[in-house]
């Protein structure tokens, strides 16, 4: 069986699911209430792959909202996401992913140091970040749709912003590999763990992201930003593909421009039946049915494959042969990068 | 960034003060529990040895948890704790005179012990090292105890769903209330409320599920009363 831990953008979006599921008790609740809720299995899915195969799953709400991050309530932050994952266990899910802010609540706060939750020690083995189906559906959003641009990635400026994070460390490795001529323009915040990844990729020039992104030809936006910056479109390269993986979205501009294409990077559209018992029948739920975080892609790929294992776990761990392997097997149960 | 709650002054007046409480409220709620459980073993005479053997298990725990109090040279207040536990004593004693075993269990063998783990747990990484060992022996045999009510009450679960709602009605307001009354004094011994109602609910939504309630009731059953 597989795992989705996953959580609700707002406490203000919290409350309407618990309105609309009729929780009435979590409906009108402040956020000290959220603070104190324990996770809950909130759905039971059903997944046919196109090879036929079925597996089950169960969607785990962990209660966190990002106001816990905004207003400085790291502990309840922490505690939503080691509880879920002490619930996923308990329940005898053998793969989960960490979906949303709660893999970046893993490692920024160091929460592999923890191991024993109550009567659970922690199986690390039964958890995914799924960043590298994430990566290697940025990766493949950027090789189908910039020829569709009239971009030649062979001779283009690819910025990379948040090129030292887990998954834009793993798209520069693959940028760096299959389009070595590119100009690959690398940009992060931390600029000594910047500079130690130039040296340890050989290739890419580092700029400031000002500086960086009137050059460039394609944009991957990677980076963890509290909020969205925002973009004036007429100072960018025309044509330009932006693809924006980050979570929360880096961009948070409406971009409307002929010239301009923002995509949702690290998406998925897929072919297969997913049976949600509870969670698609809400109305801003719905597109579940045909789109998906691929991180959330890569607990049911890997539950189809019987890779009982942290797949993806760690920073800057993805090789290349692992997207590689993902990627077969993502092609092959189903999912394709979102491109539209 | 570790989240590692600041250790504590053990030595200073303040905690003393509120550990004199604490500690007050854990043997007391020790020795309610060694009680409860002969009262329960007399309504459910076939479990009379397994009710009885966790009866003086709880007696143990109260013996450790006096040296907790004398290691620390702190008297417990244990008229603080009478007074703590007189609702839910009262509730406890209602129930047994009226041979409702359903509620003595929603009682002592769901919220009571559901809460000491709760507390246990939370209690643990910032108590003294003396205290910190005894807690952890106690925390291994409490989830024995929440097994026991839990498999009775699974096993008679379509006859007992009813009452345990009312029950869990009249008793869970209680303990939110008795959380509220000792919240400065866990908050000096670095224990945080919200810590702590959050693995309640874990540990009691836990068994309830394991009971044979759905999600939706378990959410609805825990959060009774919480919201103020």
């Amino acid at each position: 069986m597989f795992g989705l831990i996953g959580h609700l953008t707002s406490l203000e979006h919290a409350r309407s699911l618990a309105y609309e599921l009729g929780y009435w008790e979590y409906a009108e609740q402040d956020l000290d209430f959220w603070c104190m809720a324990p996770p809950q299995t909130l759905d039971e899915i059903k997944v046919r792959s196109i090879t036929g195969q079925v597996i089950e799953g169960r969607y785990i709400e962990s209660c966190f909202v990002p106001e816990m991050l905004s207003q400085n309530r790291f502990k309840a932050a922490i505690r939503k996401v080691i509880n879920a994952m002490a619930h996923a266990q308990k329940n005898g899910i053998d793969i989960t992913a960490l979906g949303g802010f709660t893999s970046i609540i893993f490692e920024n706060f160091n929460l592999e140091q923890i191991r024993d939750v109550r009567n659970v020690s922690l199986d690390f083995k039964r958890f995914t970040t799924g960043n590298t189906h994430t990566a290697y559906i940025i990766t493949r959003q950027i090789e189908l749709a910039a020829p569709e641009m009239g971009i030649d990635l062979k001779r283009a400026s690819i910025l990379v912003c948040g090129a030292t994070g887990d998954i834009g460390s793993a798209v520069c490795r693959w940028l760096a590999y299959h389009f070595p001529k590119a100009d690959l323009i690398l940009v992060a915040r931390n600029q000594q763990r910047l500079q130690e990844f130039q040296q340890e990729l050989g290739t890419g020039r580092i700029l400031p992201l000002t500086e960086g992104l009137p050059l460039a030809d394609v944009v991957v936006w990677v980076a963890s930003m509290p909020k969205g910056i925002d973009i004036n479109p007429t100072e960018l390269k025309h044509p330009c593909l932006m693809i924006d993986g980050g979570y929360p979205k880096n961009v948070s501009t409406q971009i409307q421009h002929p010239q301009v294409r923002v995509l949702q990077g690290g998406m998925v559209e897929h072919s297969l039946d997913m049976d949600w018992q509870t969670i698609s029948s809400l109305p801003d739920m719905n597109i579940l049915e045909r789109q998906m975080y691929a991180c959330f892609a890569e607990a049911m790929i890997l539950e189809f494959e019987g890779w009982h294992t942290n797949f993806s776990w760690g920073r800057n761990q993805i090789t290349l042969e692992k997207m590689a392997q993902i990627g077969a097997a993502s092609v092959k149960h189903g999912f394709r990068p979102l491109l539209h | 960034m570790v989240a590692s709650a600041a250790i504590p002054d053990y030595q200073s007046a303040a905690y003393r003060d509120a550990f004199s409480r604490i500690n007050a409220i854990v043997i007391e709620g020790e020795q309610q529990a060694a009680d409860n459980y002969i009262q329960i073993a007399e309504l459910l005479t076939d479990h009379r040895e397994e009710l009885l053997a966790l009866s003086k298990m709880e007696s143990r725990h109260k013996k450790g948890f006096e040296a907790c109090g004398r290691n620390l040279q702190v008297t417990p207040d244990l008229p603080f704790a009478k007074k703590f536990f007189e609702g839910l004593r009262a509730n406890f004693q209602k129930a047994f005179a009226a041979g409702d075993v359903v509620t003595c269990l929603l009682i002592q063998a769901l919220i009571i012990e559901a809460f000491a783990i709760a507390a246990y747990n939370i209690y643990i990484p910032v108590a003294d090292p003396f205290s910190r060992k005894i807690t952890e022996g106690v925390v291994k045999d409490e989830y024995l105890h929440l097994n026991f009510g839990q498999r009775w009450l699974k096993a008679h679960f379509p006859e007992v769903k009813d009452r345990l709602k009312e029950a869990n009605r009249e008793n869970l307001p209680l303990v939110w209330r008795m959380l509220n009354e000792v919240e400065q004094d866990a908050a000096q011994l670095g224990m945080d409320k919200a810590a702590l109602v959050e693995d309640f609910l874990i540990a009691y939504g836990d068994a309830l599920a394991e009971i044979g309630f759905t999600t939706r009731e378990v959410m609805q059953l825990t959060a009774m009363g919480l919201a103020t």
